[in-house]
């Protein structure tokens, strides 16, 4: 076992990480302006993958030269980030906002049948069987080194999240939407009053989480290259699991969560065993949590009353 | 035409009817004040006002038109600012950023620069905490900062819930000088209050509000006079 191992092993944690991270924003900002753990999160994704195979395979993509494909997925990207997008706010409008003053156990059974209706929607369009995605990127090494690989794929992971991250960073802290949606995450009468439409805000907290999941779904496709109508519940419980580390409800949390999640599920694969990733993950997370019960960036900001 | 009108309004809270029936006036430019005890209906009078609270039945008119109904932001937006009950500023918010949301309504961002800058001229305390965290603020300084958030959105009528609650005598003083500026600029207020005394020396009008209904009204120094006031609320008699 070489250094040039644990690199290798570093780099395939960071560039799953970097996809966990995609899907955790969506569970995170959710939570923050609304406090619902969306559990159909998982599964909108999974429909953003079948979505973006029958258009790989609509446009005929596999058939493309190397510049065509790169515009290709971009443009997939774009739909796939679109798709999500309108959906979760589709799924915000009818399911979630009629039940703004349940009890907060009522949105969050819904979330539950809202994945269960996901899933038999994937179920229909995809088959029961899992389905390979096409490779549509060279698995060539773009490092001029046989030790340590890093193909055209990780570099389309890179590509694709950090422009996204940058873009989410930019709104969240500059913009006057992403003012509006803290304020609302803090106190949403409080923003009514200074004139801040929280519904409107709230759509679009839904819009941009299920836009990343749609960003991600592509990147899952092509990454992991295997797509199946159960996939949305095990990545989605991984995202879940991140921000929940990252400390709910905080964007920078929900990617070094993220971060922190795909190393270990790298490095628990490659020395102990895969078949142990998932106990390994969830004991960290449990001895994190602790001693961190607000997880890893997770707010403890002394308020004065 | 007054630049507020509330008529036999009711509201509530599930089975509890907290107004029963309110009607009050309030003309523009003109300070009224509303006094009364702990839960008397002060403050669901003005959630209702601004639609958080739904009124059952009666009306209220803002400029001439009818308000009940339109959601609360969209309230905000005629021109009804609000310093809420409890202060609520944004706490994980800077200063400047809870200043910029009180000017979330305004298009022009250099009017709203130009009104924060004002905001600070009125209390040079938060100027020198413009970057700190709302919640790191003292209780004075955040009733500060609510007032000066409703300011920035240019409001017409200027609701004010318990604005000297907790707060230290000097502070309570330098607020009331700041309300009390507020007519003269030509913005009319709602002050609700339990320092019946500073209430009524600064309004022209007052109200005083028993469990849901007005039960007296008058001008500020007619209502300081009257015998029943002195004995409920100035602690006087």
């Amino acid at each position: 076992m070489s250094v040039q191992f644990l690199l290798q092993q570093c780099l395939i944690g960071l560039t799953n990480g970097a996809l966990i991270a995609l899907v955790a924003l969506g569970y995170t900002m959710v939570y923050g302006i609304i406090g619902l753990i969306n559990f159909a999160h998982g599964d909108l994704i999974m429909l953003g993958a079948c979505l973006a195979l029958s258009l790989v395979g609509a446009l005929g993509m596999t058939a493309a030269g190397p510049a065509t494909t790169w515009v290709g997925i971009g443009g997939l990207v774009l739909l796939c980030g679109l798709f999500c997008g309108l959906l979760n706010v589709a799924v915000d409008r009818i399911v979630y906002k009629p039940l703004r003053n349940a009890p907060k156990l009522a949105p969050l059974v819904s979330a539950i049948g809202v994945s269960f209706i996901f899933m038999n929607v994937g179920l229909f369009w995809l088959g029961p069987a899992d389905k390979s995605f096409p490779e549509l990127l060279p698995s060539t090494n773009l490092l001029h080194n046989d030790a340590l690989q890093f193909t055209w794929k990780d570099l389309l992971v890179v590509l694709i999240v950090g422009p996204l991250m940058v873009a989410l960073s930019v709104l969240v802290k500059g913009t006057k939407l992403g003012k509006a949606m803290r304020a609302v995450s803090q106190d949403p009468t409080a923003a009514a009053l200074v004139g801040v439409d929280v519904d409107r805000v709230i759509a679009a907290t839904f819009f941009i989480g299920g836009f990343l999941g749609g960003a991600a779904s592509v990147i899952y496709g092509l990454y992991i290259n295997t797509i199946g109508f159960q996939m949305g519940f095990q990545n989605g419980l991984y995202a879940f699991t991140a921000a929940v580390l990252g400390g709910i409800g905080s964007i920078p949390g929900a990617v070094l969560g993220g971060l922190v999640i795909g190393l270990v599920r790298a490095l628990a694969s490659a020395y102990v065993g895969e078949r142990w990733t998932g106990a390994i993950v969830f004991a960290i997370l449990i001895v994190i949590l602790v001693f961190r019960p607000e997880g890893l960036l997770g707010r403890r900001v002394k308020e004065k009353v | 035409m007054p630049i507020l009108e509330v008529k036999e309004l009711e509201a509530g809270y599930g089975p509890i009817r907290a107004l029963d029936g309110v009607s009050i006036e309030v003309a523009e430019g003109e300070a009224v004040a509303i006094i009364g005890a702990n839960g008397a209906g002060k403050t669901t009078l003005l959630m209702t006002i601004c639609g958080v609270v739904s009124a059952r039945r009666g009306t209220i008119s803002f400029e001439g038109r009818p308000i009940v109904g339109l959601p609360t932001h969209a309230i905000a937006k005629l021109g009804i600012g609000h310093a809420p009950e409890g202060r609520r500023i944004f706490p994980r918010l800077s200063v400047r950023e809870n200043l910029q949301l009180g000017g979330f309504t305004q298009t022009d961002r250099a009017t709203v620069a130009r009104d924060i800058e004002e905001a600070c001229g009125l209390f040079p305390v938060l100027g020198a905490r413009m970057s700190q965290m709302g919640g790191t603020l003292s209780g004075g300084e955040q009733q500060m900062l609510a007032l000066a958030r409703a300011l920035i959105g240019r409001p017409k009528l200027l609701l004010l819930d318990e604005p000297s609650l907790g707060l230290a005598p000097l502070i309570v003083q330098k607020i009331f000088e700041v309300i009390g500026s507020l007519a003269k600029r030509g913005i009319a207020v709602v002050l609700v209050e339990q320092n019946a005394r500073a209430a009524l020396k600064l309004a022209d009008r007052g109200y005083v509000l028993e469990t849901g209904r007005i039960t007296l009204s008058g001008p500020g120094k007619e209502l300081a006079g009257d015998r029943r006031v002195r004995e409920a609320y100035l602690g006087e008699g």
